[in-house]
């Protein structure tokens, strides 16, 4: 659509007529120039809709309303644009040689819409009608008035699928970008709650809206967010993943450093401990950031339920992940190079097994890790109808048949079925998929060098994540470094009376002193450093500097 | 590296796991026998002293490297070779880590693995740390020092659980008087491990705190004493001082008369788990004051010499000796000849020319 701008940008001077100004290069006086310039533009597409109507009585003026079938809601076209147009014709002005007084009539009096504008600007019509806005154009007027009657068929809100709760709300995100606006304004119902729409894509011009609170969320945060959507130049943004990609701290980490939700109460719960929410039209994942490690274990559920109830929970998730992380590359490290430590009559127990299988352990999960993927990349992209099959034939074939077969031990099964099941226990599933390709870093390093391999798997593993940043929060906060008020929703999820005064980690960042939010000089040069600038804020890093050292 | 700074817990963390590091698995101070505690702590208040000496240093020249004020004291000329001679030493220190820590592995668990594998897999580790930057490396620290102090707890739990703790091993104390205690410690204890906290002087300047920083770190090396003296009382206690004296790694002879109805038994990996987390920081401590220092003196990006110091520590600690026992013994010797002009002769001939200088410098009346 650009280029299509500058070509007739570009005509425009050629012809010289720099008087009429490059801007409105499409739109004419002239009505039926107007309209064939908009069908050249669109390629004459069938689903462009042009009525052209008479308005205003005996002295009528030529009008055409443009809008695309599919995209606009029909009803509103036809009884509030058009319906409304033609029901009073008393109401224009006599003389029709004024079209930009009837235009501002037709604001004033006749249409009946609570969204409608001029502009004269060739492109946002065009825009405006791809996005299912309808236009009114009058012959002799330079410019066009949007009416805006956006509809067309639409998933309803639904429960998210991707991430359920026993208890708790059932609503989830769906494609439009105006449907979960609302579904989260419904939540807070507070002016502080502040709104900002821009477009990313050259091509798709899709909506991307950004959330906060006003005086929750960090200035210099805001700012940050709000720079860093702006520097995106990409033709296509068809997922939240796009954007994700492109604001991200730094790419080369299996580890997600945006959150990302289907669920409304979990993006206005992060709204409220000051986070930004990012909503992208045509998704339902939205998403939240700041993120810090421990965001990736909490559930929306942990508030609906009891809380020492809640805190278990949360440490079933911890545990299930470094099980997901180091559970075959420890088994392999004890069978093979630890194995004093294993109890002896279990020992002897799996020296028996061992007897039959032909290979060693590492090669043995290796198989059976490979055959869990397998199986797994499977099931996910299944028509359901055949998903059965697939978990009958794998609970088989992993299950008894490899054991009796005497390809693999039963207590690898045991292990590697562990595994897989505390993949799914954590409750996002891109901090599974992170763990579970870190798995097999650690089941080369185990199978290799045992337990020294492990541990300095482990050391680099936490080395890593200590240099990742999100938006200038450390990856590890509130645990590295240090914060004592962060604790109170992170590991633990204390009652909320307790919690009152607790502070989150995207709060915390706002008075996080300079030193700890950069972590090496080179880091700043890689990810734009965010400044602080306010003086109260650093009032607040003294205070909080002093608390920490206790 | 700019205005990097770093957080006094994550210092804290840093000291303990550098103190500890090796000397923790090692018999340290047995030369004393029985009363190897009482030479630990000795050793450890002479390594406060000589602490003070460099905190004294860090607080007159607070923004200031050891190589920054070397040559700022002692001139260009006469300061740009000590200062190389400090990079040398503390690429010797981080190569004979590794060799200590690859070698006490290969002893400990690692029987068949080549030395150079197991030291290459380590060095690696390091470098990727250092890659990151010295912040990383002390905030990693964080969390390994919670997880030794967690493994050292629960062993001391499992030991008095299983009943191996015999207190009267450590009796009598002073049985041949204070002499023995006190040639242990003029021998080893003030040098290794806290003489080696001159180490400490490159990385001081990333202090978030000039005033609290210096006691921070004093008082995690007064705890890593404390940690020290006890394990090494807990390792006479177990095993007595005899075999504790024999044994080369006597917390591993320790660790496993750990023994729970038959099911918890033999947990000496945690040992070997310890000791791979203090050789790795106690190494890559060593490893980053090289690089910095380097950075400093060359005037190079920080990361350009990274993996050539990563060969070269590598090469050292395969070629400095041709056995373990040649390795020690060498170390025994640099320990009273060669490292104490670097960690005592030239800061103390620093601090007088600071000294001096402040005096002379120091407005007067009139």
């Amino acid at each position: 659509m650009s280029s299509g701008r500058r070509n007739m940008d570009s005509q425009a001077e050629a012809a010289g007529l720099t008087g009429r100004g490059g801007r409105t290069s499409g739109l004419t006086e002239d009505l039926d120039e107007t309209i064939l310039n908009i069908r050249t533009e669109l390629g004459e597409s069938p689903d462009l809709k042009v009525r052209r109507l008479q308005i205003g009585g005996e002295r009528s003026v030529q009008a055409a309303a443009i809008h695309i079938s599919g995209l606009a809601d029909p009803a509103a076209v036809n009884e509030f644009v058009i319906g409304s147009l033609l029901a009073e014709p008393q109401k224009l002005p006599e003389s029709a040689a004024n079209p930009a007084r009837i235009q501002a009539v037709l604001l004033d009096g006749i249409l009946e819409l609570g969204d409608a504008e001029v502009t004269d600007g060739w492109n946002d019509l065009l825009l405006a009608v791809l996005s299912g806005d309808t236009a009114v154009l009058i012959e002799g007027c330079m410019s066009a008035v949007l009416c805006d009657t956006k509809g067309g068929e639409s998933r309803s809100v639904e429960e998210s699928s991707s991430q359920m709760v026993v208890r708790g709300p059932k609503d989830g995100f769906v494609e439009s970008v105006a449907t979960n606006i609302s579904l989260i304004r419904r939540r807070i119902k507070s002016p502080k709650l502040r709104l900002e729409y821009t477009r990313v894509g050259t091509e798709t011009q899709t909506h991307v809206a950004m959330l906060y609170m006003k005086e929750l969320a960090g200035k210099d945060l805001v700012e940050e967010v709000r720079s860093r959507l702006n520097k995106i130049a990409i033709d296509e943004v068809l997922e939240s993943g796009f954007i994700e990609e492109l604001i991200q701290d730094k790419t080369f980490t299996p580890f997600p450093t945006i959150f990302n939700s289907e669920r409304p109460d979990v993006a206005a719960g992060n709204l409220l401990e000051g986070r930004v929410v990012i909503i992208i039209d045509g998704t339902p994942f939205v998403l939240i950031l700041p993120a810090v490690f421990t965001q990736f274990f909490q559930s929306a559920e942990d508030y609906s339920q009891r809380f020492d109830i809640a805190i278990l929970m949360r440490l079933v998730r911890y545990v299930s992940f470094i099980v997901l992380l180091l559970g075959p590359s420890v088994y392999i490290a004890l069978t093979t190079y630890h194995y004093e430590m294993i109890p002896t009559t279990l020992l002897i127990n799996l020296l028996s097994q061992r007897e039959t299988v032909p290979f060693p352990a590492f090669v043995e999960a290796l198989l059976m890790e490979g055959a869990f993927e397998i199986l797994r990349e499977a099931g996910v992209r299944m028509p359901r109808v055949i998903g059965q099959t697939v978990s009958v034939v794998g609970a088989l074939i992993l299950g008894s048949a490899v054991v009796e077969a005497g390809i693999i031990t039963p207590i690898m099964v045991i292990v590697i079925a562990l595994t897989g099941i505390a993949s799914f226990a954590i409750p996002s599933y891109n901090m599974a998929i992170a763990g579970r390709i870190i798995r097999f870093g650690f089941l080369l390093l185990g199978g290799m060098f045992g337990f020294y391999g492990i541990t300095l798997g482990l050391i680099v593993l936490v080395a890593h994540m200590n240099s990742l940043r999100s938006f200038g929060i450390p990856y590890l906060s509130p645990f590295v470094p240090l914060s004592v008020k962060g604790q109170k929703d992170t590991l633990l999820r204390l009652p909320l009376w307790l919690m009152k005064s607790g502070k989150t980690p995207a709060q915390l960042r706002k008075e996080m002193p300079d030193y700890k939010r950069v972590t090496t000089g080179h880091e700043a040069a890689l990810a734009p450093l965010i400044r602080n600038n306010d003086a109260a804020g650093r009032k607040q890093d003294r205070e909080d500097g002093r608390d920490e050292e206790k | 590296m700019g205005k990097v700074k770093i957080g006094l817990l994550q210092f804290f963390s840093i000291t303990i796991l550098f103190e500890l590091g090796t000397s923790l698995v090692v018999n340290l101070g047995m030369a004393a026998g029985r009363d190897a505690w009482l030479s630990i702590l000795i050793g450890s208040l002479a390594g406060l002293l000589m602490f003070s000496g460099y905190a004294y240093l860090y607080r007159k020249h607070p923004d200031l490297t050891f190589i920054g004020y070397t040559r700022k004291l002692l001139g260009k000329t006469a300061g740009t070779p000590v200062a190389l001679l400090y990079i040398i030493l503390y690429m010797n220190l981080s190569g004979r880590g590794l060799r200590d820590g690859s070698t006490m592995l290969a002893m400990a668990s690692m029987h068949n693995t080549p030395l150079f594998i197991l030291s290459m897999l380590m060095i690696l580790s390091s470098s990727y740390v250092l890659h990151k930057g010295t912040e990383v490396l002390t905030r990693t620290s964080l969390v390994f020092t919670t997880i030794v102090l967690m493994i050292g707890l629960f062993s001391m739990i499992l030991l008095i659980l299983s009943g191996s703790i015999n207190l009267q091993h450590l009796m009598p104390v002073l049985e041949n008087g204070l002499w023995p205690v006190m040639d242990s410690v003029v021998h080893q204890n003030y040098m290794f491990p806290f003489g080696e906290m001159i180490v400490f002087t490159m990385l001081m300047p990333y202090l978030s705190d000039v005033r609290k920083g210096p006691w921070v770190i004093a008082a995690a090396m007064l705890v890593s004493a404390l940690l020290l003296s006890a394990t090494i009382a807990l390792n006479i206690s177990v095993l007595g001082a005899d075999i504790a004296k024999r044994s080369q790694l006597p917390l591993m002879p320790t660790i496993s008369k750990i023994s729970i109805s038959d099911f918890i038994q033999r947990v000496d990996i945690f040992v070997v788990m310890v000791l791979i987390i203090g050789v790795f920081f106690k190494m890559s401590v060593f490893f980053s004051a090289a690089l910095i220092g380097i950075s400093e003196l060359f005037n190079l990006p920080y990361r350009r010499m990274l993996y050539p110091c990563t060969l070269i520590i590598l090469f050292t600690s395969m070629l400095d000796a041709r056995s373990f026992t040649e390795h020690l013994d060498e170390g025994g010797r640099l320990l009273y000849t060669v490292y104490p002009v670097f960690m005592i002769v030239i800061p103390v001939i620093l601090i007088i020319i600071t000294a001096v200088r402040s005096y002379f410098s120091a407005p007067r009346p009139g």
